[in-house]
């Protein structure tokens, strides 16, 4: 009583208020079922999503609501925004695919629902999102002891990471019209929308770039085009797909009847690039024109020892520390190789000489 | 080869003595065993004393690297003479460590 008393609410105020304490409970299970169903399903359809998050309206929100326009509402249930449920994503064209599979997977309440995202006037600044009101279906959970948990509507928001930024700000400026708003400021609240806007769709538009630039990049690898393929990251994550360096690996391999351990080719792009080459087909070139020497040069460095165990990155390692020596690079050019793949150190001169030493008496550096 | 331990709350550190090779790879795969128990921290071999390493003992040291990734720890490779850096880096594996002087 005394709480109530404390909210200043009317009678028909203060029996909601009521309702809502003793049907907390039910909305913080409410909060359980829901959060990881969405997750679920966000992660299984592959979007990228920032944030998957839930809250169950305050006390003293709720009186602040019922304060300012209690008269609105019959009921508790007519307030569908006590259970708030937010998901956020990276891309703002994921936010229709997340609604559809709302809609799919959850009793939405549509005649409630709306897309604020088209709610604007030409001339009106802020950048909203979509809100569902649902219910839990019977198919998703049901108690017999609660059956009012699939009674009960709870609001759904889905937003872009911008949309959370724009409503976060909004929110915290406190304005939402420009009755409230001086002129100069309205003016730029504009501009950022209509930035925030304009990013949210180049970053869907770069997204969708690169997802058809990789499928084309796919595309030549199938057919062996391979000079039409940039050495960038795309291009040789693709290549590798191919293994190309398996044969080579295994060859080394079997010097010492070795166990080969995977390990990401990845950092070595930097060194293939800095020689210069541009397309697959010159890292085609560059594997055939060194395998051999490349072989070579393990087997001086392996075959007396007892060493049975090798990175898979070996051959392309062996490749690239033969291509610098039949260029002349000398001992300067195997130490800078050693600074890119082991970091930068002193002790990588030592490890050139080292190297230096073995391969000298290859064929390839007499030539 | 011998193995002296020093364990603080931050980081166990293994100071590795000798040779190891194969023989004594299989010696001390208990003791490494008991370290990987550790590798939710910080695993400090020291091997400034170490003369050699044989590809028993290289996976012995990549067996911890991958407990510690999976952990959440780490493994400090301390002090390695220019014989076993070749070794680890002739094999490809040298990157996967933490190395340090």
């Amino acid at each position: 009583m005394a709480e109530e008393l404390k909210y200043d609410l009317d009678l028909h105020c203060q029996m909601i208020m009521d309702d809502y304490r003793e049907r907390k409970p039910l909305y913080e299970k409410m909060k359980e079922i829901i959060v990881p169903r969405l997750l679920t399903l966000v992660k299984s359809n592959g979007l990228m999503v920032d944030a998957v998050e839930a809250r169950v309206k305050k006390e003293k929100s709720l009186a602040g609501k019922l304060a300012l326009k209690g008269h609105k509402y019959a009921s508790l249930d007519d307030i569908t925004d006590i259970l708030g449920v937010r998901v956020i994503l990276f891309y703002a064209d994921d936010v229709d695919k997340v609604a559809a599979y709302v809609g799919k997977v959850f009793d939405v309440d549509w005649d409630n629902s709306v897309d604020k995202r088209k709610m604007h006037e030409l001339d009106s600044f802020g950048y909203l999102s979509l809100h569902y009101v649902c219910r839990i279906p019977k198919e998703m959970y049901e108690d017999a002891a609660h059956p009012e948990i699939n009674e009960i509507r709870f609001e759904i928001q889905m937003r872009s990471a911008l949309q959370h930024v724009w409503a976060s700000m909004e929110h915290d400026t406190g304005y939402k019209s420009d009755i409230e708003c001086p002129r100069e400021y309205l003016r730029m609240l504009s501009r950022l929308a209509g930035m925030l806007e304009m990013a949210d769709d180049e970053f869907v538009r770069i997204k969708n770039g690169i997802a058809t630039y990789r499928r084309k990049v796919e595309s030549l690898m199938q057919k062996g085009e391979f000079e039409s393929i940039p050495l960038d990251g795309d291009g040789f994550k693709s290549y590798l797909s191919l293994r190309p360096f398996d044969a080579l690996t295994n060859r080394i391999a079997s010097i010492n009847q070795a166990e080969v351990r995977e390990m990401p080719m990845m950092p070595m792009l930097p060194l293939l690039k800095e020689m210069g080459m541009q397309t697959i087909g010159d890292l085609e070139r560059f594997l055939r024109e060194n395998e051999e020497d490349a072989y070579n040069l393990a087997l001086n460095q392996l075959a007396d020892t007892d060493i049975d165990i090798l990175a898979s990155t070996v051959s392309l390692q062996n490749l690239i520390i033969v291509a610098h020596l039949k260029n002349g690079g000398g001992k300067r050019a195997l130490k800078h190789v050693y600074d890119v793949l082991n970091g930068e150190s002193p002790h990588n001169e030592r490890l050139a000489e080292m190297q230096y030493d073995v391969a000298r008496k290859l064929a390839f550096m007499n030539k | 080869m011998t193995i002296e331990f020093k364990e603080s709350e931050k980081e166990l550190y293994v100071g590795l003595t000798g040779r190891l090779d194969t023989a004594a790879a299989a010696e001390v795969s208990g003791e490494f065993e008991r370290i990987a128990k550790s590798a939710d921290r910080t695993i400090v071999l020291d091997c400034t004393n170490l003369e050699y390493i044989s590809s028993s003992g290289l996976r012995l040291f990549l067996t911890l690297r991958k407990e510690a990734s999976a952990k959440g720890g780490k493994v400090i490779v301390r002090k390695i003479n220019d014989s076993i850096r070749n070794v680890f880096t002739m094999t490809g594996f040298y990157s996967l460590f933490e190395m340090e002087d």
